[in-house]
């Protein structure tokens, strides 16, 4: 039996799916997990490594591991890619600036072999704020049209604030991957 | 920091390999099963203390056992009389060696979740220093191609070229597609007073960039505020309810209220905090910190509007993510007390 069908057997019994959120700090990332599990997000400090949420999502259990952003952590990430399902990248929509940095990193991930068969939830977060940009004018900017045609992809306008498409996302996301490994169910 | 993983680490079809990743689940999901039977105030410090104890018992067993695997291999290639040993043998060992640290990360990674941050942080970095020096390891047990000069061109060329550093790929400047619009704020300015009111306005983010020589009063309240920049300012703002993003600030003095503050890049500064949750800086150093000391018409009312009426004493509580030892960062301090300024009054009436 290869190692997938092992993973899949496991992953059957359990109805798990490995999720892996990352993006620039300051992005939202551990916010936007916190709020879908319904917990405070009024006092997050920038995470200093890494935290692991599992949640319950419709009827799969749902491990998400919301890594850092911040430079000194990002390279860490690569850390965290083997066997995840689903990979969410958080984008801060009010923050300009650091647009081109956002879509370098995005594209160097893309590029990793171990992600290759994951499904891709991009979140244009904070559009509780006037002047964000749009989901639209975000896909245009990380030109997500040029993406590998094989890729799962889908980005949506959210913010962890209002709560306002986190479901929408999450609930593609999860769609998304159950298609592909609980198939035979 | 740039090390690449092995890239026999990454092999799925070694059955030792699958086993390990078996048990990896296993060891996840009997997790689960052990974290759902928990009832849901498991949190007294003992318990956490217990578990937090035991994983580092646990961690450093398994690190110096590989440290120490790492060192015999090297001592065993080293003492060989020839160094011709079979290279799969080497191999093999190389391959143990590094599943042993892909489990110890694994370890560490399951139980993060209840780990201090600063264990958290060391481990990571014994880990990534692991995985270097089975790098350094593997170069030397199984050296590339080494690299000969032709003796043909040496007496004719005193300095053989040297072979090129290959450049990572170049990547293109993004081309945006969208003319991306500039966010509100105040930029290029040299020598200026700049006052600003958010009272009643819409804005939601703002900027503060390429500033030489300014003193900036912004009051009111704001979702992001970003400071980019910044040269000889001083810079006095009412609560903002989101973030502070800071970077490249040198020889300001910075009175800021906010949810949370990053600071990147920052020389010579003197930063004046209200915040909820830990400020933290990266890449600075000479910078300090006291409490948030500003005044204005009105303050009381946004601070509560942001939540941050009450002082936290989160203006100490800096964390250097460049700094990964227990003992105190040499990149920041409290700023002394007979060197504070007294509290800041601005005028709130500015024009917006
Ligand atoms: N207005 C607004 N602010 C948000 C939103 N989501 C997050 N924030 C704020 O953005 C800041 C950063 O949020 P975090 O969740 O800490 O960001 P992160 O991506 O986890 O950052 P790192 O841990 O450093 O990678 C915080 O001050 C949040 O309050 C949002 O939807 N709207
Ligand atoms: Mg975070």
């Amino acid at each position: 039996m290869g190692l997938l069908s092992i993973i899949r057997k496991i992953k059957k019994k359990e109805k798990e799916m490995r999720i892996l959120m990352v993006g620039l700090d300051n992005s939202g990332k551990t916010t936007i997990v916190l709020k879908i599990n319904g917990e405070d997000t009024s006092v997050i400090s920038p995470t200093l490594g890494f935290n692991i949420k599992t949640i319950v999502y419709q009827k799969y259990t749902l491990n998400i591991w919301d890594v850092g952003g911040q430079k000194t952590i990002r390279s860490y990430w690569r850390n965290y890619f083997e066997q995840t399902d689903g990979l969410v990248w958080v984008v801060d929509s009010s923050d300009l600036r650091r647009l081109d940095d956002c879509k370098m990193e995005l594209d160097n991930l893309l590029k990793e072999e171990r992600l290759a068969g994951s499904s891709l939830l991009i979140l244009a977060n904070k559009q509780d704020i006037q002047g964000a940009l749009t989901p639209d004018e975000i896909g245009k900017v990380l030109n997500l049209e040029s993406m590998d045609k094989s890729r799962h992809w889908k980005i949506v306008g959210c913010s962890a604030y209002t709560g306002e498409g986190l479901l929408e996302g999450f609930d593609w996301l999860v769609q998304d991957i159950a298609s592909r490994i609980y198939m035979l169910d | 920091m740039e090390d690449d993983d092995p890239s026999f680490a990454t092999e799925t079809l070694d059955p030792a390999l699958q086993k390990k990743h078996h048990d990896m689940l296993e060891r996840l999901s009997a997790r689960h099963q052990a974290r759902k039977s928990d009832s849901p105030d498991t949190s007294s410090s003992s318990s956490t203390l217990e578990s937090t104890s035991s994983f580092l018992a646990k961690f450093s067993d398994a690190r110096r056992s590989i440290e120490s695997r790492i060192a015999e291999s090297r001592f065993v290639s080293s003492s060989s009389a020839s160094s011709s040993t079979d290279p799969s043998k080497h191999k093999s060992d190389l391959a143990d060696i590094s599943v042993a640290i892909n489990d110890l990360e694994k370890l560490l990674a399951e139980n993060s979740y209840f780990l201090p941050s600063y264990e958290v942080r060391s481990s990571l970095k014994m880990v990534s220093d692991l995985k270097q020096s089975l790098e350094s390891l593997s170069a030397e047990l199984i050296p590339k191609k080494k690299f000969s000069f032709k003796s043909k061109s040496t007496n004719k060329k005193p300095e053989p070229k040297l072979p090129e550093i290959q450049k990572p790929d170049v990547v293109s400047p993004p081309n945006f597609l969208v003319p991306v619009r500039d966010s509100p704020g105040l930029r290029n300015k040299h020598g200026e007073t700049l006052v600003k009111s958010f009272k009643g306005s819409s804005i939601g983010e703002f900027t503060l960039s390429d500033l030489d020589s300014c003193q900036v009063q912004l009051t009111g309240t704001v979702n992001a505020l970003f400071l980019h920049r910044l040269k000889n300012c001083n810079v006095y703002t009412g609560p903002v309810i989101g973030s502070i993003l800071i970077d490249d600030v040198e020889d300001c003095v910075l009175v800021l209220a906010s949810h949370q503050i990053r600071i990147h890049c920052a020389r010579k500064s003197d930063f004046y905090l209200r915040v909820r949750s830990r400020p933290i800086i990266e890449d600075s150093n000479g910078v300090r910190f006291a409490p948030y000391c500003l005044d204005y018409k009105g303050i009381e009312e946004d601070l509560k509007t942001a939540g941050l009426d009450e002082e936290t004493n989160n203006w100490a509580n800096v964390d250097d993510f460049r700094w990964l030892r227990a003992v105190q960062s040499p990149n920041w301090s409290v700023l002394p007390g007979e060197e504070r300024v007294s509290s800041v009054s601005i005028s709130s009436n500015a024009d917006s």
